[in-house]
């Protein structure tokens, strides 16, 4: 059952601690993810969750050693476990021939907008097949038969011709279920989804979300899902992490997210969302203040200057993590006096 | 896509025949007397009666008679005469036109090479050495005049150092295609200077602009090489937008051959139309406009050819 | 209103700053000016008359009574490329400007318009482009004559196309907005849409048209003259002054004829490019 304490968690294909990476902009080197830490099993799926500009995105692809130029991974590690082995990402040459040999093969990814993430100069069947054959041997003919079998599988009609179309001739949802294609194709253990359905309709929306739901239970996947729709989280999630401004600030299992929300923001996130079940005289609450730059955030809880319940311990220094209740944490100095979690 | 290049290429027609309807009228208009144009000196000095030489060739008819009568003779190969030497003007294009060509196709392929490769490496190694002699040859290459980079080559290399031939196309002794080689490298890359530059500079600004959309990265989480990702993502979408600028620029380029063979001696196209202009020759100006405006339209198609062979988008297009 | 006024200036103020901070722009617009007002008060600058012949002081190498030496008729050359400066340029800039307007013209019309207005314009300007701009140039010699404001005359008959064909796409794009539909609604008349509404987006691209074809027709000017088809010899300008370089002997022997006034050109040229680059950097709405 989704959620529950059971036994037989999936293991964990790749654990994150204490990553924390820097850009470089002009002359400043500004901190954009502050010290994150969490894991992705096998057969579950942890949502990531924060407004824009928050670094939930960052911080996937400093795991994926895919920043831009002007980035950088400046501490923590993250650990992927290749079967028994764990890889040292974060010490691997970002473009090297190890890292290149777990993207794509052993991590897959999927990015916000299937318009612009698909070159529009080759045909789709070919885009596949580029990640099949970079990481196995195998004949243009038995590539082709696996590529046509994907397809069908993610439900995309009259594959054997549609491998042959361009991404122009797609429609935004068939574009992303090309996009989950190339992410699937060389079966790998974890599956990153970067806001995947915030480009396309809400019905489709829905199906993709069925779709790697799908995956994630027929064939016992790892999904870390990032987004900034709680709807989502609470349908398909089993772990939640809530980021605020580079840092985890709350994190635990779906049920108790959504139940007890314990951190200040992860409570006024909620109170901003429509949900099913909200009396009529219920009003939508917005946050107060505006997102401050991450400049501005120098010491001190970055949430401090919006929150309610702020004190002037709250202004200065590092607020540790304490843990709620079992397998659930927040970074608040609400929690004062329960059991600090040094390590996340 | 047949279709797509069937209408490319009846498109260029209507095109061709207004450029003809206006030379031939700018003809018309120009202060000469037709027999001196339309028949060779021999025919005139030997007709003894000048009126019914008109009434032969024609002159007494209806504009658009004559229209038709021109462009019916022009497809024949009769271009009328000069009015200054009297020679026949299809024969002096013949005479002339593959020199220009050979610099120019030089010019090109030079140009082509050089400045669409060290755009993209400038592009890849961005603020390195080569980004920087790349920046400046963009920007230098513009500014400087074709002649005078020109007098530049020559007084370097053939003056100083010697290694080149001062100018002229074919000396005493050459027996071969191959023999006048050195003489075509300093005028085809004087010629070639401009084009260089602007390719540079656009396949410099192309490449950076695709380096940062979306289908690089998903390129980059498959694990391939980065070679494969410059050359087969990134290089084959910034061809196309260069490719635009090779072909909007390539009126400029023959334009050029105009200065190039006057600085450089060198017997083509551009020193015939020099020469005409000089001497108010005017059937001579517009019959080789008229070969290079046709020129032009022909290479911008052959580009449109390999702009929808690259991009199947444009292909798709209704 | 007042709030309009106050953003507007502080676009404006933020744009400056922009270009200010862009080295390679300020140099160049610094270096264009400060060869521009050397031409102007060349009388100031050089005691010598560029058309004075001096038989006694032929082809003299630079020294330090003639900075840049002296030509075949003894006339200083430092002071015939500042004179001449003053024909160049003026004929580059008249010719871009004059351009620039009849293409923004022409451009409003066509895309205001549309139907045959439209094609007839956007016709004729294909074929203007067809032909290669130095034969087209050249044509035109042979049929109107030399001379500056014949030039001038040539430049902006065969330079509008570019403007006209950035005027015609905002025209073209910006007719559909919706809120032309909502000027129209409320009555005001075409013209002033026209003008007050959608002129003032063109300006942008076509300042920086304007520069790029300056610096174009510097070159052109300095080619035809060098050819001797350009300005009457009689006239110094700096094409004119490199005439002499045609022959292999000038070039070989008498190298400030053609080194220094083709430096100066180059120079020129690569200051307004800068500049025209600063100012495309600044004026993008993209950024």
């Amino acid at each position: 059952m989704r959620g529950e304490l059971n036994m037989e968690r999936g293991k964990t294909i790749l654990e994150v601690r204490n990553l924390k990476t820097h850009f470089r902009v002009g002359t400043e080197d500004i901190s954009i993810v502050r010290g994150v830490s969490f894991s992705a099993r096998q057969g579950e799926t942890l949502a990531i969750v924060g407004e824009s500009g928050c670094g939930k995105s960052v911080t996937v692809h400093s795991v994926m050693r895919l920043l831009p130029k002007n980035g950088r991974l400046a501490g923590g590690e993250a650990l992927f476990f290749d079967g028994d082995t764990p890889r040292e990402l974060h010490r691997l040459e970002p473009f090297g021939k190890e890292m290149r040999a777990i993207r794509g093969r052993k991590i897959g990814m999927i990015f916000q907008d299937p318009m612009a993430s698909l070159n529009p100069v080759y045909r789709v069947g070919d885009q596949v097949a580029e990640n099949l054959l970079q990481h196995f041997k195998l004949t243009k003919a038995e590539a082709k038969e696996k590529i046509i079998e994907m397809f069908a599988s993610l439900g995309i009609p009259d594959p054997g011709r549609r491998i042959l179309d361009y991404p122009h001739q797609f429609s935004g949802g068939m574009k992303q279920r090309v996009m989950i294609a190339i992410a699937m194709i060389c079966n790998p253990d974890l599956l990153i989804a970067d806001e995947p359905t915030t480009a396309l309709d809400v019905t489709i929306q829905a199906q993709i979300m069925e779709l790697m739901e799908r995956l994630k239970r027929e064939q016992r996947k790892a999904v870390i899902l990032i987004t900034h729709n709680m709807g989502l989280v609470a349908e398909t999630a089993d772990e939640v992490a809530v980021m605020y401004m580079g840092r985890i600030v709350e994190r635990g299992r779906v049920e108790r997210i959504f139940h007890n929300p314990s951190h200040p923001y992860t409570k006024a996130l909620l109170r901003s969302v429509p949900v099913l079940g909200h009396g009529r005289a219920e009003r939508l609450e917005t946050i107060r203040g505006s997102t401050p730059s991450p400049a501005e955030c120098v010491t001190g809880c970055e949430f401090a200057n919006r929150c309610d319940f702020a004190t002037t311990k709250c202004k200065t220094g590092t607020i540790p993590a304490y843990e709620v209740e079992g397998g659930h944490l927040a970074r608040c100095v609400l929690f004062e006096g329960a059991k600090e979690l040094p390590n996340e | 896509m047949l279709y797509y290049f069937m209408r490319k290429l009846l498109a260029i027609i209507p095109m061709l025949l207004l450029i003809s309807v206006i030379v031939f009228v700018a003809i018309q208009f120009s202060p000469i007397d037709p027999v001196n144009y339309l028949a060779s000196p021999d025919m005139a000095a030997n007709s003894q009666n000048l009126q019914a030489l008109r009434q032969l060739l024609g002159l007494n008819d209806p504009i658009y008679v004559r229209y038709i009568r021109w462009l019916g003779n022009m497809l024949h190969g009769n271009f009328g005469y000069s009015i200054v030497d009297g020679s026949s003007i299809a024969k002096l294009i013949a005479m002339k036109l593959p020199a220009t060509f050979e610099i120019s196709f030089a010019a090109l392929i030079i140009s082509t090479i050089f400045g669409i490769g060290i755009g993209i490496l400038s592009a890849i190694k961005q603020n390195t050495f080569i980004d920087y002699l790349g920046r400046i040859i963009g920007v230098v290459g513009i500014s400087i005049p074709q002649f005078f980079f020109g007098i530049i080559l020559i007084q370097f290399f053939s003056i100083k150092l010697g290694w080149l031939p001062v100018g002229g196309r074919i000396e005493l002794g050459y027996k071969t295609w191959w023999d006048h080689v050195p003489n075509m490298i300093l005028p085809s890359l004087a010629l070639g200077i401009s084009m260089t530059a602007a390719l540079l500079r656009y396949a410099r600004n192309s490449m950076l602009d695709i380096m940062s959309k979306d289908f690089i990265k998903t390129a980059r989480s498959k694990g391939i090489p980065e070679w494969k990702v410059y050359i087969k993502h990134a290089f084959r979408n910034a061809l196309g937008p260069t490719l635009v600028i090779l072909a909007f620029r390539l009126p400029i380029l023959i334009g050029g051959s105009v200065m190039i063979e006057a600085v450089f001696s060198w017997p083509g196209i551009g020193a015939i139309i020099l020469q005409g202009v000089s001497s108010s020759d005017y059937p001579v100006i517009m019959m080789t406009t008229l070969m290079i405006a046709a020129a032009m339209l022909i290479a911008s198609f052959l580009v449109d050819l390999i702009m929808a062979l690259l991009d199947p988008r444009i292909r798709f297009e209704r | 209103m007042a709030e309009q006024k106050k953003v507007k200036s502080s676009l404006a103020l933020r744009s400056w700053k922009k270009l200010v901070r862009n080295k390679l722009a300020m140099i160049g617009v610094v270096v264009a000016i400060a060869m521009i007002l050397a031409s102007i008060f060349a009388n100031i600058v050089t005691p010598y008359s560029p058309t004075k012949i001096d038989f006694a002081n032929m082809t003299k190498a630079p020294s330090l009574q003639h900075l840049m030496g002296t030509d075949k008729m003894g006339r200083d050359v430092l002071a015939q490329v500042l004179y001449g400066g003053r024909v160049s340029i003026y004929v580059s800039v008249v010719g871009a400007v004059l351009g620039s307007v009849v293409g923004m013209i022409l451009g409003g019309l066509a895309g205001w318009f549309g139907g045959k207005v439209d094609s007839i314009l956007v016709r004729t300007s294909e074929i203007f482009l067809t032909f290669p701009n130095m034969m087209l140039v050249l044509i035109l010699v042979a049929f109107v004559g030399q001379g500056v404001n014949n030039l001038i005359f040539i430049f902006f008959i065969t330079g509008w196309m570019t403007p006209f064909r950035m005027v015609r796409n905002e025209f073209l794009s910006l007719r559909e907005e919706t809120y032309v539909e909502v000027c129209k609604a409320f009555g005001i008349s075409d013209v002033s849409i026209m003008f007050r509404h959608i002129l003032p987006n063109t300006i942008s691209p076509i300042v920086v048209a304007t520069t790029i074809n300056i610096a174009n027709y510097i070159l052109q000017e300095a080619g035809l003259s060098f050819l001797g088809l350009g300005v009457p010899v009689t006239i110094p300008t700096w094409g004119n002054i490199m005439n002499a370089a045609t022959s292999i002997d000038v070039i070989r022997n008498y190298w400030w004829l053609w080194l220094f006034p083709g430096l100066v050109i180059s120079v020129f040229v690569l200051a307004v490019n800068f500049a025209g680059d600063g100012l495309r950097d600044v004026l993008d709405p993209k950024q």
